[in-house]
């Protein structure tokens, strides 16, 4: 089959340039990650990020057919539509690229940093551990299962145009699960950092970030859920 | 050691980026504020118009039944009926519903009927 790669080498290239290889496959509905591993077998220069190759990870987000996915989960039939005829791999949109398929991811993380990824809690913890009903655990099912592979934040229009100002619908949905966090102290804190007309409100509901989660998280639904507590809080 | 490399390309070619169907009802709602936003004063200048005096009305009337001007009022105002359609299921997405990838899907079909019907019969009604 035919492979197209986005390929950008800084040392040697001014410009990206796009690159055909052709793959057999044998055959195979291989995931786009072998596909990648078949085209280094013939040219090792081929820059990729990969390492548990199973979607645990989140290090090979990459834009796949047109669609944000994770290589090693993304078999070829899934990632060829209709008319396409060969497949395309480009970088995830939207961030700076370091070389090849690899982005620079810095801008990502510093939204994700804004957002305290961690529990804010001031009283001294119990003995053994802070406890949480189960009800209350249930709560964090759909948020906690991120894996920050950028997915949905590189699909999304709002954090294209405002990467440095938009925290994105990945640091958005985590930002949630701290929120939603029964052993979590600091959510006056957290809703007033969100509180401008860009760190959350930039959200236009588009939905890309949905329709992209390798993962099946639905960030729109958690950010829909923190405009309501600003609301809640605001009245 | 050589300095590292600040100018960086980034991958945003619009060509190579599929978009799904709620996205690109997103993408119109935007386009058809702008329209809304360029159109409403002219629209609003027209009724000022109409209401000067019988004379200006009769004379409006003449410049408006042109095939020409009837399509340009047409687009305004389908800009603006499609503008509200968008506008209600954003409504409806404020109180958790069509926030799912089907409902979504859902909502973003329901939102280009709706706004197709109702745009037809506009231009039924001024044709």
């Amino acid at each position: 089959m035919q492979v197209s790669i986005y390929r950008y080498n800084p040392e040697t290239d001014s410009e990206p340039y796009m690159q055909d290889y052709h793959v057999n496959t044998g055959g195979k509905d291989l995931m786009i990650l072998d596909v990648l591993a078949l085209i280094k077998e013939q040219d090792e220069a081929v820059s990729y990020r990969r390492s548990c190759r199973e979607g645990v990870c989140g290090s090979d987000g990459l834009n796949i057919n047109g669609k944000n996915g994770l290589a090693c989960i993304t078999p070829i039939s899934e990632a060829m539509g209709k008319r396409d005829s060969k497949l395309v791999i480009r970088p995830l949109p939207g961030l700076p690229v370091v070389r090849d398929l690899v982005v620079d991811m810095g801008q990502f993380y510093t939204q994700y940093r804004k957002i305290k990824p961690y529990l804010i809690n001031d009283t001294p913890p119990p003995a053994i551990e802070r406890l949480q009903s189960p009800e209350e655990r249930e709560k964090l099912d759909g948020l906690y299962e991120c894996i920050l592979c950028a997915c949905c934040s590189t699909a999304c229009p709002s954090f294209w145009w405002n990467p440095d100002k938009f925290i994105g619908p990945a640091g958005l949905l985590q930002s949630y699960r701290f929120l939603a966090d029964s052993r979590d102290e600091g959510v006056s804190e957290r809703l007033s950092d969100l509180d401008d007309p860009f760190s959350l409100f930039r959200c236009h509901g588009i939905q890309n970030c949905i329709s992209v989660c390798p993962k099946g998280l639905n960030p729109t639904r958690a950010i829909g859920h923190i405009r309501n507590m600003l609301l809640q809080r605001a009245t | 050691m050589k300095a590292v490399n600040k100018n960086r390309p980034v991958n945003l070619d619009f060509k190579t980026i599929k978009l799904p169907l709620p996205a690109l009802v997103s993408i119109m709602h935007r386009a058809s504020g702008v329209v809304v936003f360029f159109s409403i004063p002219i629209l609003l200048g027209i009724l000022s118009c109409s209401l000067e005096s019988e004379s200006s009305f009769n004379e409006l009337k003449d410049t408006l039944d042109g095939f020409f001007v009837t399509m340009v009022v047409w687009g305004a105002v389908g800009a603006l009926l499609y503008h509200i359609a968008a506008g209600v299921k954003h409504l409806f997405m404020d109180f958790g519903i069509g926030e799912t990838l089907e409902g979504g899907l859902k909502g973003a079909k329901i939102t280009v009927v709706v706004s197709a019907v109702l745009i037809i019969f506009m231009g039924v009604w001024l044709w």
